[in-house]
């Protein structure tokens, strides 16, 4: 029970960090490939009186990353006019080019909207549309998400900090007179602070696991079980075996600086 | 024979308060046994500090052990420690450890083996008549048997200098008599130098001693 009450102490808060850095870690990986998505999803359609080729776009904006020529024979099948030829041929010289544009990155709706005014500046572009109210809706979604997540884990931190930071003052309440002792014998820094390094590195190794434990079952049954499509595409990124090792490190490095500051405050009476 | 403590014209003070000793010329030798007095308040324990790198002195010199504690280095001022047995009239002893672990310590801070260490604490205890408590907690002790636990940690690794505050400042009898017992042994037969501060030197001591007392304003004396 002692040794119950001695741990959870440490590690309920190291906990705490810990999933607040692989929630961000996890969130950083999907909403990369989210936004990949996204963006792989959109394009904006130009149609302009003269042939343009992708320098020419990107003279105007440098966002535009990809340009595809939409083919007129095409456009006229889906517009069923494709049985008389002759007709079919004067009409088709008759009409302007039509692009696909693709962008660079997934970008703002403010972003977006100058794109669009670089472009129009072009005497040869005649229309653009760029599908801003789709765009703006599942964009303010997207960051709406983002930044509800993003204050989560900066909350649970900050808790997390907190708690650690009265974990190093009941560190020192239990182990100054010990090491005050030590010090008047002679031990070094690091033997004073031994029994409190060992104790935080038992705990500090144990909350990366628990830590991993919760995202690994979080993967394997929660996620993989799940019916939304955006869970099933991105279960990968839910959680790698490399995290082990960062949150080992980062637990690591959170407990030592914990004890040293501890250890650097205990004074000699 | 060789000086073990060497003052000359020492101050001491705590920070941005007035002087506590002022100018002291003395020096203690190998094998010496001094009992340091004075009025409460006096400086005695502050002198002592000073011995152990506790207390920086303000001016003079200082040389304990051939080092000097004006300006020793915190490697030096390790090693210098574990070469001496300190005991604290509040014991100091480390409550969350064995008997046998907080007798050994002074080993244990030195690296010696499991076995070494094993086999000191039982002899120190048996001499401060503690044999068979090796497993129990201060806690579990009364004020004197912790004491003798203070002891017994002092001169767990032959100091050649042992430095004790008020060591039977609150004790029984019996206590103060098997300490009192264990410094002179360790003064006679070991060659150990011992500085104890204390209020009173007591009626029976069976070695020559130095006495040194110190005034209320911070002058050393010794009392021939």
């Amino acid at each position: 029970m002692k040794f119950i009450k001695t741990h959870i102490s440490l590690i309920f808060p190291l906990v705490a960090i810990l999933l607040g850095l692989e929630f961000f870690i996890v969130f950083d990986r999907t909403t990369d490939s989210f936004e990949k998505s996204l963006k792989n999803g959109y394009s904006m359609m130009v149609v302009s009186k003269n042939e343009m080729s992708i320098d020419d776009f990107k003279s105007w904006d440098e966002h535009v990353e990809q340009v595809i020529e939409l083919e007129k024979s095409k456009i006229l099948e889906r517009l069923n006019m494709t049985k008389e030829s002759k007709s079919q041929k004067e009409f088709e010289a008759s009409l302007p080019n039509f692009y696909s544009l693709k962008l660079d990155g997934y970008l703002t709706v403010k972003q977006l909207e100058e794109v669009k005014l670089n472009l129009q500046k072009s005497e040869d572009i005649v229309s653009i549309e760029s599908f801003q109210s789709a765009y703006q809706s599942k964009y303010e979604l997207f960051s709406f998400i983002k930044l509800a997540f993003q204050t989560f884990i900066v909350f649970m931190s900050i808790i997390g900090f907190f708690l650690i930071i009265k974990q190093m003052e009941v560190w020192n309440f239990l182990h100054a007179q010990r090491m005050k002792v030590m010090e008047i014998f002679g031990a070094s820094l690091f033997l004073r602070s031994k029994v409190l390094i060992n104790m935080a590195l038992i705990d500090a190794i144990i909350s990366a696991l628990i830590t991993s434990a919760i995202f690994y079952a979080i993967q394997n049954v929660w996620v993989r079980g799940s019916q939304m499509e955006i869970l099933k595409e991105n279960v990968d990124a839910m959680f790698a075996f490399t995290d082990i090792l960062i949150l080992l490190v980062a637990s690591i490095v959170v407990v030592m600086i914990a004890v040293y500051l501890v250890v650097v405050n205990v004074k000699e009476e | 024979m060789s000086n073990v403590i060497t003052a000359n014209d020492l101050t001491l003070s705590y920070e941005s308060d007035e002087e506590i000793i002022k100018n002291a010329n003395f020096s203690i030798k190998k094998g010496d046994f001094v009992f340091i007095t004075g009025p409460s308040g006096s400086g005695k324990s502050t002198l002592l500090k000073s011995f152990y790198g506790n207390l920086t002195p303000d001016s003079g010199t200082l040389v304990v052990g051939g080092l000097d504690m004006v300006d020793i280095k915190k490697d030096k001022l390790q090693e210098l420690r574990s070469h001496l047995g300190i005991v604290f009239q509040d014991y100091r002893l480390i409550n969350e450890w064995t008997v046998e672990k907080n007798v050994v310590l002074p080993l244990w801070i030195s690296g010696y083996s499991d076995e070494v260490q094993h086999t000191q604490a039982k002899r120190l205890l048996h001499h401060v008549k503690l044999s068979g408590k090796e497993e129990k907690y201060p806690m579990e002790l009364s004020g004197g048997e912790q004491q003798r636990v203070g002891v017994a940690r002092a001169l767990a690794k032959n100091p050649f200098l042992i430095l004790a505050d008020e060591p039977t400042g609150n004790l029984d009898e019996y206590s103060s008599n098997v300490i009192w017992d264990l410094m002179e042994n360790a003064c006679h037969q070991l060659d150990t130098t011992v500085v104890v501060v204390t209020h009173r030197i007591p009626m029976v001591f069976n070695i020559p001693y130095r006495h040194f007392t110190i005034d209320e304003n911070g002058s050393v004396y010794e009392i021939h």
